[in-house]
């Protein structure tokens, strides 16, 4: 069996599609994470094919599904943005012994395919249904959900994962070399920061409404708070660090006006989910969540980095999107986990939601009223990459355990959690679900 | 500089700590009884990291070390203006984060391997 990347029929990248066919008929039921590191410590135990097999198997059991029950698996097989096998470094061959491998010897260390694990998941017997959503979780949900919805599998898993291994994080792979082809040449090779073109929106965002960097701070301070709640997380496991005003006012710039925390840290982790029709998630062990509907976004930029003007564009679009294909509006969010890694950019994503009714330039504003999870207008009550590394999978988890009921300290309670949010990454080109306690 | 010299002359060092104390992640070679060693010296001492402020000072609390600075990495000018010292070192594990920032602020410089052997993390005999 040879995976499929999912063509480009199974993301909703459209205004006026209508209400989503599926629309409550999907349910994310099971919940698995491993344990986060900062890097890789060379262990097989440890490598990113072993903790994804630990977060896949949490998950099955999370949902009370039996293994053999399973017929999908939905994965992510690009692991990194940064962090690369350094060409000529020799193979970790204690590692890849350990496991049953495919024709790539990086696979399960590198980077995942849905055959590496597979091979080394014997329990699952019955997946007929592979397919990569590339990039991100948030892509490989979209996937998910459709290829459920679709009925190409009833019991599907989902994972993405992150290897980081020591060493400075995208400087290595084809940023190493002296000649790249095409549009990364200029962005990457001879370009800034992975966060320079955030950067840039944010300080024209600033110029055009009359904002300042330091209004961030709540937002800051806010989510590590809430990831520090975040008992799957990096710094809730490894570093119990908050994040106040000083410490992030005090920090270097590293694409100003972005600085150091404005930049989400690279960790190792994995964390999968099991999703089945609503209706056999109605025999499992964990309160069905229900996808009201998926929406993308593939605008292209018109030059090399997005303008404010096509940011805000695209997110308005974005959001338009999202509410028409699920039949809600604005009001029905109960909270909102769009994505945080830039942190500059989740204003962004939340005027083009209209977020509680805020508009264009009115973000950090909100920010400076009670976001908490206390209050009435939750902010990113998952906390993010800002609150819990570089994973771009906590505000999914957090939307499920919100709406299960199952977000401990982290469970929002100014509010009745009956619809969420989330996705990302860039305000261009991203993938949302809209998640419902209830199917209707 | 000999001992004597030591006791002489006023010596300020920041430490940067993930790779270069044993309490970071990674840890480093410089040990906290090191660190209290030149403290007890009577020596100027801080830390310099990409650690949050507020993380910095729970570290030092932590080990009951008493320290004079805690500053980000860019801020090691800052720490030579607020402080008259005689020498100004830094010991850190990058080049450009820890030696290149030093070397602009006007610190002398030491890698964490060459910092353990050198002569003022041995005790006065």
């Amino acid at each position: 069996m040879t995976t499929p990347t999912a063509p480009d029929a199974m993301y909703r990248n459209d205004e006026g599609l209508g209400i989503w066919e599926h629309r409550g008929k999907v349910a994310a039921v099971g919940v698995g994470h491993a344990p986060t590191s900062r890097r890789w410590d060379g262990r097989p135990e440890t490598c990113v094919g072993a903790i994804t097999i630990d977060a896949l198997r949490k998950a099955i059991d999370d949902a009370g599904v039996a293994p053999d029950q399973i017929d999908g698996l939905v994965i992510v097989p690009v692991t990194t943005t940064g962090a690369f096998w350094e060409a000529g470094k020799p193979l970790p061959m204690d590692v890849i012994q350990s496991f049953n491998q495919t024709d790539d010897p990086l696979d399960g260390i590198a980077k995942l395919s849905a055959e590496w694990l597979l091979a080394n998941m014997p329990e699952l017997t019955n997946v007929n249904f592979t397919m990569y959503g590339p990039g991100c979780m948030s892509n490989a949900l979209n996937v998910t959900a459709q290829a459920v919805g679709d009925g190409l599998a009833h019991t599907c898993l989902v994972v993405k994962s992150w290897h980081n291994f020591e060493g400075r994080y995208y400087q290595g792979g084809a940023n190493a070399g002296n000649a790249l082809p095409g549009t990364p040449a200029i962005t990457q090779l001879w370009g800034g920061p992975a966060s320079y073109s955030t950067a840039l929106q944010f300080a024209e965002y600033c110029r055009k409404y009359g904002k300042a960097h330091d209004m961030m701070a709540p937002f800051m301070e806010n989510s590590r708070r809430n990831g520090l709640r975040f008992p799957e997380g990096y710094w809730a496991q490894h570093r119990p660090e908050e994040l106040g005003p000083e410490d992030y006012l005090a920090s270097r710039w590293i694409a100003k006006p972005a600085n150091l925390f404005d930049n989400d840290i690279p960790i190792m982790m994995s964390g999968a989910y099991l999703f089945s029709t609503a209706e056999r998630a109605q025999d499992m062990k964990q309160k069905p969540v229900y996808i009201l509907n998926h929406a993308s976004s593939n605008t292209r930029p018109r030059s090399l980095l997005p303008t404010l003007d096509e940011v805000e564009a695209d997110t308005a679009l974005t959001g338009r999107k999202i509410y028409e294909g699920a039949g809600i509006t604005a009001d029905d969010l109960s909270f909102e986990n769009m994505y945080d890694g830039f942190s500059l950019f989740h204003q962004f994503h939340l005027e083009g939601l209209g977020y509680r009714g805020i508009k264009f330039g009115e973000a950090l504003d909100f920010y400076q009223t009670d976001i908490s999870i206390e209050g009435p207008n939750p902010v990113s009550p998952s906390g993010g990459n800002v609150g819990s590394g570089r994973s771009r999978v906590w505000m999914h988890t957090d939307c499920i355990q919100q709406l299960q009921g199952r977000a401990g300290a982290r469970q929002v309670t100014g509010v009745k959690p009956e619809v969420g949010v989330s996705g990302g990454p860039m305000p261009l080109g991203g993938n949302y679900t809209v998640w419902s306690a209830s199917p209707d | 500089m000999s001992e004597t010299e030591e006791q002489s002359v006023t010596i300020l060092i920041s430490f940067d700590i993930d790779g270069t104390l044993e309490v970071g992640d990674p840890p480093g070679p410089l040990t906290m009884d090191m660190v209290r060693l030149v403290r007890d010296k009577d020596f100027l001492i801080g830390s310099c990291s990409d650690r949050t402020l507020s993380s910095q000072r729970a570290l030092w609390q932590d080990h009951d070390i008493e320290v004079d600075f805690v500053v980000g990495k860019h801020m090691l000018a800052d720490v030579k203006d607020r402080f008259d010292a005689d020498v100004y070192l830094h010991i850190g594990d990058r080049e450009d984060l820890d030696r290149q920032y030093a070397l602009k602020a006007g610190f002398d410089f030491l890698w964490p391997d060459e910092a353990v052997a050198h002569p003022h993390f041995q005790p006065d005999i």
